[in-house]
């Protein structure tokens, strides 16, 4: 009889991760192993730092052997942002499309509206043009504006478009979310970034004002690149991240013109967008920030 | 000639054979399934574990009706009629080995029927036809061992041969008392034979709970079957009136029949395959050695069933079959049980899987048993069953299960839940709580779990 107690499905799972159970139970110090044992299942909760996908023991080393280290203890915050991620990186079959849009008619617009925002005490952001013009998109592609169920066989559909504004902040990554991004006006919308930006720096975002986004926007162009891979933040099946907008030379009936463009790179699930879906999609919001004036109709 | 070329060449298409192609097709590869008979399935269909079902059925409404007086219903002498009931045993085989020819061809598997014998690491004949292969696994399964010095006589037979029906003798030799020869002595008796069982060892169905065999022995002596343990057969005579077996031992002196059937086991047919000349052993018991992941000393090559060894069992086979297919895709499989239940589909059935407690003592291994006789089972007196036994073997200390015996009807259909049990690590306890229905059969396996535990109330 083997001292190692196991069903024939942990067995099987341990086989399949390389798991030798008996010195996992010397580890454990028992003699039975369950399922949750071997780590990283789907079911697993969030929140406990464990690392979806298996054995990290590798990983498991004492750096002060190398050289002086001090260590800072995580915020539960940041150890449930973490778990989430690695799970949302480890579960989800993710692509990122890049495209990139011109945005030298909403920086026209922009410049022409500043005299009108000083006057509302309203900075109007060229990412208040990316969450509409991102709001339109999702009511001409409904697929992005879904969300895989929970038994990987429906996809739910949302009548709705909420869009989420990853914030950077001294405690870490929050989404606070624009509800109903579609049926509001820029100027609103504006208003509504600059608020949800400002609170959650003090950290005083309420849980409500946090879920249920149709997608997010992860924006670095204050801060700099020309591209990254941004992680979907489930159940959405789609981010899109913006970069800083540079100038540069296209080439226009024969004579070479700059334009300002925004670099946007779109990561989504695989499992519910395909690539051309998600190539077209991109390419029509890069018509929408491109003509602004196509949003009206 | 170009060699023609198979992703996975399956060399047999017996229960192991069948279940690795067809598992090797579901996960993507392009199979070969050989196998010289002209329909798939093996010994296991066509001459083996179906057909001897198929006439132990008939030989149970025989049993059935004649144990009908005492219960007030008379049904008159009854009459058999070998043809019908051989061609009933056959559709019921024609239909589920056809239906076997659907499920490969559903899966796009090339059955060639034909015999296959390597001719070097990656390459076989398949009669004169060269094939190259990727990988192979041998499946050739095994074959009834022949005594030596026996005389050649047609009335002397094989397991094969037996479930062929080809007559009914008048008086039938059975040669060991192993769940084959048990079996047919089952049938033959049924339909009018006068049968005897010589088996070697001291008991029939040796390796069996000696308590349980004490049970399935008095129903068979019960049902005509006359039965000597410890008596060996020294030499055997064909006459044109009679076959002569001399045996010494227990039992000493001459037994007369009509036909014999040889049961003393079956030899692993790796010695027809020419194995070496892929760089795979052999043993001269005709066994190929394989690790937990099915693989022979030729990584490229598998071996499953009873080719690899004992026990001889279909659902060994087709177990080693799955984890054969899913370790030559890549994927990190193996055989890591030693819970092969065992079944004797005998009136009453004898059904047992992991340790007797005669094994545990010989191992060392600390243990208790409990027992729960059936003439205390409401379900089993009132659906006509006769003596029978739940016997379960567990660990003291933790009351984790160990072993199950199980006789009596059904038993074969019971003994999983016990299977199911000591996979899971389950206690005497886990068996108690967990509600069986009444009044059943089953009960009598949690029922003798309480009599462990001391909760009880049935006895």
């Amino acid at each position: 009889m083997p001292e190692i107690i196991a069903a024939p499905s942990v067995r099987a799972l341990a086989r399949e991760r390389g798991i030798d159970l008996e010195a996992l139970a010397r580890d454990l110090g028992r003699t039975t192993i369950a399922r949750e044992d071997l780590g990283g299942t789907p079911s697993a909760g969030t929140g406990d730092g464990a690392v979806a996908g298996g054995q990290a023991s590798y990983w498991d080393v004492d750096h002060a052997r190398y050289g002086p280290v001090t260590e800072e203890k995580l915020s539960r915050f940041a150890q449930v942002a973490a778990a989430n991620l690695g799970a949302a990186n480890a579960l989800i079959p993710q692509v990122t499309h890049h495209d990139r849009a011109d945005v030298t008619a909403i920086e026209a617009l922009r410049a022409e509206l500043r005299e009108e925002a000083r006057q509302r005490g309203v900075r109007l952001t060229a990412l208040a043009f990316h969450v509409k013009a991102l709001a339109r998109a999702l009511r001409d592609f409904p697929r992005f504006n879904a969300s895989l169920g929970a038994d990987g066989r429906t996809l739910v559909l949302k009548d709705y478009v909420h869009i989420g504004i990853a914030v950077d902040t001294p405690h870490g990554l929050m989404v606070p979310v624009i509800r109903d991004a579609d049926r509001k006006g820029l100027w609103q919308i504006a208003g509504e970034i600059a608020d949800l930006a400002r609170r959650a720096q003090a950290r005083k975002i309420g849980p409500e004002e946090m879920g249920g986004a149709s997608i997010t926007i992860s924006n670095l162009g204050g801060i700099g690149g020309t591209g990254f891979t941004p992680i979907v933040n489930p159940p959405e099946v789609a981010i899109l991240g913006i970069t800083r907008t540079e100038t540069v030379t296209v080439w226009q009936d024969g004579a070479p013109r700059p334009l300002a463009m925004v670099p946007l790179d779109l990561s989504y699930d695989h499992r519910v967008v395909n690539g051309a879906d998600a190539a077209r999609f991109l390419a029509h919001l890069a018509g929408l920030l491109a003509e602004p004036r196509r949003l009206l109709v | 000639m170009a060699a023609k070329h198979a992703d996975l060449i399956v060399l047999g298409a017996g229960p192991g054979g069948y279940a690795c192609a067809f598992r090797a097709a579901d996960l993507g590869r392009r199979v070969v399934l050989v196998d010289p008979r002209a329909t798939l399935g093996g010994v296991c269909l066509n001459e083996g574990c179906i057909p001897s079902k198929a006439l132990l059925h008939a030989a149970e409404i025989l049993r059935e009706a004649r144990h009908g007086e005492a219960w007030g219903l008379r049904f008159g002498e009854a009459t058999v009629d070998l043809d019908r009931l051989r061609a009933r045993k056959d559709g019921i085989v024609g239909q589920l080995v056809g239906g076997l020819g659907a499920l490969a061809r559903r899966r796009k598997v090339e059955v060639v029927r034909g015999t296959a014998t390597f001719t070097g690491p990656d390459t076989l004949d398949i009669d004169s036809a060269a094939w190259r292969f990727d990988q192979a696994v041998i499946a050739v399964g095994s074959s009834p061992v022949r005594l030596p010095g026996w005389p050649e006589d047609d009335r002397i037979w094989d397991s094969a041969a037996a479930l062929e029906l080809r007559s009914l003798p008048e008086r039938l030799a059975i040669v060991g008392g192993g769940i084959i020869g048990l079996e047919m002595a089952t049938v033959y008796a049924a339909l009018g034979s006068a049968v005897t069982v010589i088996e070697l060892a001291g008991q029939i169905a040796p390796g069996a709970d000696a308590e349980a065999v004490g049970i399935l022995h008095v129903a068979l002596e019960a049902e005509g079957v006359t039965i000597h343990t410890d008596t060996r057969v020294s030499t055997v005579k064909a006459t044109k009136a009679a076959l002569t077996l001399a045996c010494e031992g227990a039992f000493s002196g001459r037994i007369e029949a009509d036909a014999i059937i040889q049961a003393v086991g079956r030899a692993a047919n790796g010695g027809l395959v020419a194995a070496d000349r892929a760089g795979v052993e052999v043993t001269d018991r005709g066994t190929v050695p394989i690790d937990r992941a099915c693989r022979t000393a030729n990584p490229a090559v598998f071996a499953i069933g009873d080719v690899t060894g004992g026990p001889m069992l279909a659902h060994r086979a087709t177990h080693q079959g799955h984890v054969a297919a899913e370790a030559a895709c890549g994927h990190a499989a193996a055989l890591d049980t030693g819970l092969i239940p065992s079944v004797a589909y005998t009136s009453p059935e004898l059904a047992w899987v992991g340790l007797t407690a005669a094994e545990a003592a010989l191992k060392g291994v600390a243990h208790e048993v409990a027992s729960f006789p059936w003439a205390a089972s409401g379900r089993n007196l009132s659906s006509g069953g006769g003596e029978g036994l739940s016997r379960l073997v567990y660990c003291p200390d933790t009351n984790r299960l160990l072993g199950a015996t199980l006789v009596g009807r059904n038993a074969g259909e019971l003994i999983a839940e016990c299977a199911l049990a000591m996979e899971m690590g389950a206690t005497l306890e886990d068996i108690a709580l967990t509600v069986h229905a009444h009044p059943t059969l089953s009960e009598t396996i949690a029922f003798a779990a309480e009599r462990a535990l001391g909760t009880l109330t049935d006895l």
